[in-house]
């Protein structure tokens, strides 16, 4: 069932990719275990404004730097602010950053990627060209640069983010339309006076979805690492919004007293990384057919 | 073999004008204009005209974009509007701090990586494969930071084997090392869990080609035929790393450099960030848009060198 | 190859614990800042290169070195003084056989002379208002200068110390370098300029030819720092001998635990001021600006600095200034009147409010508490944040509705209420020097007390000022900060430290390492 089992059966569509998917997870149990991690970090980021013991942004200046203990489970920070409060609404901005700068990535990427190579000749040429060097360039610092010059908003930090994202899946998804479209079907298609917008979404969309969803998971993972980076380098979300990477940041100030507020949040971040790679990962075992080639 | 690495050097030149080409973009169209950035809303009129003749900035775009790439191209990369030095030398004075972090980082990554790689590959699916790939897994689902702050945790301030501060001076060999330590190793246990990884996969694939299945076939052992494409493989998956990862190395570069207050380009770049030194950035993308193209041209023509097959390809 | 690396770190190990032996002649100081701003006395007023220009400067007259009590003036490059009937003419005898840093000459009147026109300058000074009532500065001979004042000053001495302004440049060098003074400052202090390296240090060498002898120290290395962490494990692992202190309890705590260290806290005590931009949209509106008042509970900032090194403000004059008065309406903290001003002037929803703020630590952390004490008041404040040296340019472009600023002035009331209250001092004027908020409203009053020659109408032209502006909440006073510094205990600085009114410890020819 790898890519020419799905390009000898292309109009099983999404539901095809879907269960793809899901065959690509009964070989690999650390994907369950990804998962399990990651949808139990959405379940807590979700739930945050019920399950958080404090308002994330109170100050209790008598509780200032407390260790964890039975009321703060992990600590206080400078300001006396609920460690375990800002972790968990501090996920929401991880969370929704990264997600919406991925999908954002994932869409334009994609479409760029099956235009291109649906169109094929120079104009393909240029556009992957231009595709290669935006990949080279490191997302860090061209997040850096973005947001220096526009401002640290949301909007800007899932714009940068999303930039630096677009060009591998314009690859991805280019690699396999350019088989596809020789096929005779695609041919029949035409033939049939099928505009190419519905040959592409209907005929081609679905062949690719899989590795565009594998790399969308390991992606993720990227996006909320360079955000996490962007806010501890200072350049993220304004305090007081508890991102993790800038609680790492504060937590680093101090953290010859009080090592645990830069530990937890780090632990944190590692953590939903950790989790969406090996997701992606697994996923990735199971779709890719060279990987899982026998010997 | 000459042939081959013309072509890549002249590939080279229209991958560089392009990277040039995204740098103008971002620091001269996304800002909108940069002397009002620089100078407030509240600036005259005049000194934002005069700041504006400064930066080039009050001519048309296309002017300004053969200006850029002319600067660019021929080593005029700007002066920091701070301290007033060309970037050139201020990028002079931190880049051997810099080489001495990504050299030692490389290196660690391939003595680590290459071996283990190999080994999870040669035991494919056995316990001891499983356990490589998730520890290589967790390597690289680390940003640099966190790895360094856990490092600087426990090394400097619990053990206090190492200084905190990373500066030392470059012409003290001995304080050079131990400065360099903690940082390098940070770097390159990063560098490792992707090492690990390439190297493992390119081993399996050649695991499985036809002249190893053969020579296997003759009697060959296992060992032998592993030993005698092991320095090929070695450096392969080294120069992948360095060429396909560039981008996460020289991310987690700059977070170390901050983690381990070490100078160096990262430093510099985010250094200029709260400073606003606008012209200091310019110039500091200008010398990552060389690096890149240098890097990805020599990782390109190693490719060329170690593997022949790469010139047919 | 495993071995080698393992030689590596054994040899590291054995290299970080190896103690240092031998006298030490280097003093390696710790900075909270990026870098160094513009190293040129009469331009920069920040607190990193201000302590610096401390080892490399003298004035005319000096405070007793460790001291900040207009009482200790005492003698520096001028050997004695004479003043007229009226206050208006001074003659000044000027020492001989003073040298200048690198062999630039020995110093007459006329350096003298160009170096406080050069103060007065508003091109080359960033002090020239503090020179505005000069008439003029002329050399009578090589070495007498006589000092001529439009009008009597509250105190000429104290604009004539090593401090801001009156720091004593050389004539030659500065003439030659021009522009780039700024890169290699020369003086006549104990202590003269080696080496810049950007972002990491600045390095000062011994003035051997210093006119009160030799400093016992052979070299100062000045290292900027910024994080404080990093700058606390410097000190711990011997990388410093002493370090620029975070203005806060815990800090002051934990550093007094460690062997061989003695913690400095000694005045000027820095006054926090929010002051509020009376002509910017809504601080306009008196009542917004008095339920930020309302809104905020200086007791809570002063817990969350500690009261080992702060203590609440009481005016906008800091307290202990000749002219201090706390007979002023401070607003109580009161969120429900906070609430019901807000609804009257219109936000019943609460408002945003813009701020530019510094990322200088202790100055982010005062406002971070104030942001969330504003946010229980339904007060949104959106802080926009940048480098310390950042911060100082864009205040003074008039960009921040509220700037935060940490200062100490000479003690006299009378600097205070000019700088940041007079109306030729409004932030974006020609004379502008850091009235952020606008106000003028007592600019009769401090005018007034300057040449007020009984003490007593003085006092009260500075009380009615104060009350004025209060009044008007032009702005808000928090807390006054003491300055803490950190030392190893085997380092004496010949002197006793207990006050510094250019805000650094005094390091000069007696300092050494015992």
């Amino acid at each position: 069932m790898s890519r020419g089992a799905a390009i000898a059966a292309p109009r099983r569509g999404f539901v095809h990719a879907l269960r793809e998917l899901r065959r690509a997870f009964n070989t690999n149990i650390t994907s369950w275990i990804g998962l399990g991690v990651f949808l139990a970090i959405v379940l807590f980021a979700v739930l945050a404004p019920v399950i958080a013991p404090f308002d994330p942004y109170e100050q209790h200046i008598i509780d200032r730097l407390k260790g964890p203990d039975a009321t703060y489970w992990f600590g206080t920070d400078a300001f006396g602010r609920d460690i375990l409060s800002r972790l968990l609404h501090g996920a929401r901005y991880s969370l929704v950053i990264g997600s919406v700068a991925t999908v954002s990535a994932m869409i334009i990427g994609s479409a760029i990627g099956i235009v291109s190579g649906y169109v094929g000749g120079r104009v393909d040429l240029a556009v992957m060209q231009v595709m290669d060097v935006l990949m080279s360039f490191p997302s860090l610092i061209m997040g850096l640069m973005i947001v220096a010059v526009l401002g640290p908003s949301m909007g800007n930090l899932i714009f940068a983010i999303a930039l630096t994202a677009i060009a591998p899946f314009a690859r991805i998804a280019r690699a396999p339309t350019i088989v596809i479209k020789q096929r005779d079907f695609i041919e029949a298609c035409r033939a049939l006076g099928f505009s190419d917008l519905r040959i592409m979404v209907v005929h081609i969309l679905p062949n690719v979805m899989a590795e565009i969803l594998v790399l969308g998971t390991l992606w993720l993972a990227t996006s909320i690492r360079v955000e996490a980076s962007l806010s501890f380098i200072g350049l993220g979300l304004k305090p007081p919004i508890p991102s993790w990477g800038g609680m790492v940041r504060e937590g680093f100030e101090v953290i010859l007293d009080s090592a645990w507020l830069s530990i937890f949040p780090s632990l944190a971040i590692l953590l939903i990384i950790f989790a969406l790679n090996m997701l992606g990962d697994g996923l990735r075992d199971a779709v890719d057919p060279k990987l899982r080639g026998g010997e | 073999m000459i042939r081959y690495v013309v072509k890549r050097l002249l590939f080279a030149i229209p991958t560089l004008l392009a990277v040039l080409t995204i740098v103008f973009v971002i620091v001269r169209i996304v800002p909108g204009d940069p002397a009002q950035t620089i100078l407030g809303d509240q600036a005259s009129q005049e000194a934002l005209e005069n700041l504006r003749r400064r930066l080039g900035v009050d001519k048309p775009i296309a002017v300004q974009y053969i200006d850029f790439m002319q600067g660019a191209l021929l080593g005029n990369w700007g002066e920091s509007m701070v301290t007033g030095r060309p970037v050139l030398t201020e990028v002079w004075a931190v880049l051997p701090h810099t080489v001495d972090l990504t050299v030692a980082a490389i290196l660690l990554g391939a003595l680590i990586g290459v071996p283990l790689g190999t080994w999870s590959a040669l035991h494919r699916n056995a316990p001891i494969d499983y356990a490589t790939r998730i520890v290589s897994l967790l390597g690289l689902s680390f940003p640099a930071f966190v790895s360094g702050i856990l490092l600087l945790l426990a090394f400097a301030i619990e053990l206090r084997w190492f200084p905190v501060i990373s500066a030392g001076k470059l012409d003290n060999p001995v304080d050079r090392v131990r400065n360099l330590v903690l940082p390098a190793i940070n770097l390159g246990i990063i560098m490792a869990a992707y090492v690990t990884r390439v190297t493992r996969s390119s081993m399996l694939e050649v695991l499985g080609e036809d002249y190893i299945r053969t020579a296997r076939a003759k009697g060959v052992p296992n060992r032998a035929v592993v030993w005698r494409h092991s320095l090929r493989n070695a450096l392969i998956p080294v120069v992948t790393v360095v060429g396909l990862y560039l981008g996460i190395l020289i991310g987690n570069s700059v977070l170390t450099e901050i983690v381990f207050n070490r100078p160096g380009l990262g430093k510099l770049i985010v250094s200029a960030l709260n400073q606003r030194d606008y012209t200091m950035l310019q110039g500091l993308m200008v010398v990552y848009a060389f690096l890149i193209v240098v890097v990805n041209l020599v990782t390109d023509l190693t490719y060329g060198f170690i593997d022949p097959r790469v010139k047919h390809g | 190859m495993n071995r080698m690396l393992f030689g590596a770190l054994a040899l590291g190990a054995a290299l970080a614990a190896h103690p240092v032996l031998a006298q030490k002649t280097v003093l390696n100081i710790g900075m909270a800042s990026a870098d160094a701003g513009k190293l040129d006395p009469h331009l920069s007023a920040t607190t990193p290169d201000k302590a610096l220009f401390n080892f490399m400067f003298n004035g005319l007259v000096r405070f007793k070195p460790g001291s900040m009590n207009p009482e200790t003036i005492e003698p520096d490059l001028a050997e004695k003084w004479t003043s007229s009937e009226d206050g208006k003419t001074w003659n000044f005898s000027i020492r001989r056989g003073v040298q200048c840093h690198h062999n630039y000459g020995e110093i007459t009147s006329a350096d003298i002379v160009y170096s406080l026109q050069r103060a007065a300058d508003p091109k080359r000074s960033g002090f020239s208002s503090d020179f505005k009532d000069f008439d003029k500065v002329e050399a009578v001979d090589a070495n007498t200068v006589r000092i001529t004042l439009k009008n009597a000053v509250p105190s000429l001495l104290g604009l004539l110390t090593n401090y801001h302004g009156g720091n004593i440049v050389c004539k030659k060098a500065a003439e030659e370098m021009g522009e780039n003074f700024v890169k290699k400052p020369i003086g006549t202090g104990p202590f003269m300029f080696g080496q810049y390296a950007p972002k990491e240090s600045v390095t000062l060498v011994a003035h051997k030819g210093y006119f009160r002898g030799a400093p016992k120290l052979e070299r100062i290395v000045y290292r900027y720092i910024p994080s404080d962490a990093s700058r606390d494990l410097a000190y711990t692992s011997g990388e410093i001998d002493m370090l620029y202190g975070k203005g806060e309890q815990v800090w002051v705590e934990r550093m007094r635990k460690l062997d061989n260290t003695i913690v400095d806290v000694f005045e000027p005590a820095e006054m926090a001021v929010l002051y509020l931009n009376t002509k910017m949209k809504p601080l306009d509106d008196i009542r917004v600006r008095q339920a930020l008042g309302h809104a905020l509970n200086i007791n809570e900032v002063v817990q969350f600095k500690g009261a080992a090194v702060a203590r609440a403000a009481k005016s906008v004059v800091p307290i202990g200034y000749l002219g201090f008065t706390d007979d002023v309406p401070l607003l109580k903290h009161d969120p429900a009147r906070a609430k019901a001003l807000l609804a009257e002037a219109g936000y019943p929803n609460g408002l945003t409010v813009k701020a530019i703020h510094t990322s200088l630590p202790g100055m982010l952390s005062t406002i971070q508490v104030v942001q969330q004490q504003w946010r229980r008041s339904g007060i949104n404040l959106d802080l926009e944040i940048v480098e310390h040296a950042t911060f100082h340019a864009e205040i003074r472009k008039d960009k921040s509705a509220i700037v935060q600023y940490q200062a100490a002035r000479f003690p006299i009331a009378d600097t205070y209420l000019t700088q940041f209250f007079h109306s030729s001092a409004i932030v974006g004027t020609p004379t502008a020097v850091t009235n952020f908020t606008h106000c003028n409203d007592a600019d009769a009053e401090i005018v007034a007390a300057r040449s007020e020659p009984d003490p007593v109408k003085q006092k009260a032209l500075w009380k009615t000022a104060q009350q004025k502006l209060m009044t008007k909440v032009c702005a808000l006073p928090i807390y006054e900060n003491m300055l803490v510094w950190a030392r190893r205990a085997n380092f004496d600085f010949g002197i006793k430290l207990e006050g510094s009114l250019n805000l650094g410890p005094v390091v000069n020819e007696l300092s050494h390492f015992k």
